[in-house]
């Protein structure tokens, strides 16, 4: 039993008692015991409840941010749909990971580093940008090589246009000339479900070679400046999509946690009353016994 | 070239940022404040090279420096 195993001294000397009444002195360590694991649960339980509220405040507003900047995505997309703008095939892409700092929020950034490896294996030579600790501690031991820029310091509040620009212009600044940036994130399906997608940014070169391109009227020089803008755009999307549903994980996950340490909790607490009772029961029966004997003599 | 932000090296990201700093900074002290927020930016990013992490450097003044060196060499 852990209790004796812990208390080497004690059980040293309670060996000649224990062989007599061995449940008694025995539950009376483990009494303490449960006491003490009851109340770090409890604390636990505080603390993954607090966690929750606080991920459920941030997300009503991580999620009316994303419904924003869908619009900004949505439309600087809808040109490219109605150009049907394609990818060149003969050079190298980028693949920008959403991600983000933090943990404590289930299963999405580890989502996020499959599906990534899982294009790894297609196409090798893909070159990557990550933002945010997460993806880029995972993909960063596996995948070294491909690693070309990583940002840190997001996710700490609702995502700004101002990092996305930042991002873009980073990115826009790298020396190699990539045929489209292909942007993954967390799509937000509803609060319990969201699976990694992928938007793209396109090159000049691949907007100007699209289909209905010249519906548009865009004069060459400004091509450059809606390039950056549509990747600017884009990045915001998909940094404001995937911190909401940071959020409603970290929140779905922490929901998890105050339930399982509810469910230890009312465990431990009919364990701790059931041996707690068959203590009293115990001395008890000792003292009356102890009573008829000397009643006897 | 037709823009002179262009001629001083900013992107269109840069320029628009700066356009929208302006907006900001002229709006009415308690607009102001909440709409400065929204501008904030802090974020670090560091070079990847041979599978190696570089140096975590600030990316805003990464990209300032970026864009005189852009203006510089648009200069000559």
């Amino acid at each position: 039993m852990l209790s004796r195993a812990a208390r080497p001294a004690l059980s040293a000397s309670n060996r000649a008692l224990t062989r007599i009444v061995v449940p008694n002195a025995a539950s009376y360590a483990t009494l303490r015991e449960i006491e003490g694991r009851l109340k770090s649960i409890k604390n636990i339980e505080k603390i993954t409840k607090t966690m929750k509220i606080v991920a459920s405040t941030k997300l009503t507003r991580a999620q009316r941010a994303m419904v924003d900047s869908r619009t900004y995505g949505q439309t600087s997309q809808q040109v490219f749909e109605e150009a049907q703008t394609k990818a060149l095939e003969d050079k190298k892409t980028l693949l920008l990971i959403a991600s983000s700092d933090k943990g404590l929020c289930g299963g999405i950034h580890s989502g996020m580093t499959r599906a990534t490896r899982r294009m790894l294996e297609k196409d090798s030579s893909l070159d990557i940008a990550i933002i945010g600790e997460k993806c880029k501690a995972q993909l960063g031991r596996s995948n070294p090589k491909n690693m070309v820029l990583s940002f840190a310091g997001v996710g700490k509040d609702v995502p700004t246009f101002a990092d996305a620009q930042a991002i873009a212009d980073r990115i826009t600044q790298l020396p190699q000339d990539y045929a489209s940036i292909k942007i993954m994130y967390n799509k937000f399906i509803n609060a319990q479900s969201y699976e990694p997608v992928i938007v793209e940014a396109f090159s000049e070169e691949a907007i100007a070679a699209s289909e209905n391109f010249a519906a548009f009227e865009i004069d060459d020089e400004v091509l450059a400046n809606l390039r950056e803008y549509a990747l600017a755009n884009s990045i915001y999307w998909a940094l404001a999509e995937g911190h909401a549903c940071e959020q409603s994980a970290r929140r779905n996950a922490m929901d998890n946690a105050s339930k399982n340490a509810g469910d230890m909790i009312s465990k431990f607490q009919i364990l701790y009353n059931r041996t707690r009772q068959s203590v009293i029961t115990g001395e008890l029966v000792e003292i009356i016994t102890g009573a008829t004997a000397s009643a006897d003599m | 070239m037709a823009f002179a932000w262009k001629a001083a090296g900013l992107t269109y990201n840069r320029y628009l940022a700066v356009a929208a700093r302006v907006v900001r900074r002229s709006l009415k002290e308690d607009k102001r404040l909440q709409a400065e927020r929204r501008g904030e930016m802090d974020l670090r990013f560091a070079k990847w090279e041979n599978g190696k992490q570089g140096e975590n450097k600030s990316l805003g003044e990464a990209n300032a420096s970026a864009m005189a060196d852009a203006a510089g060499q648009e200069a000559k």
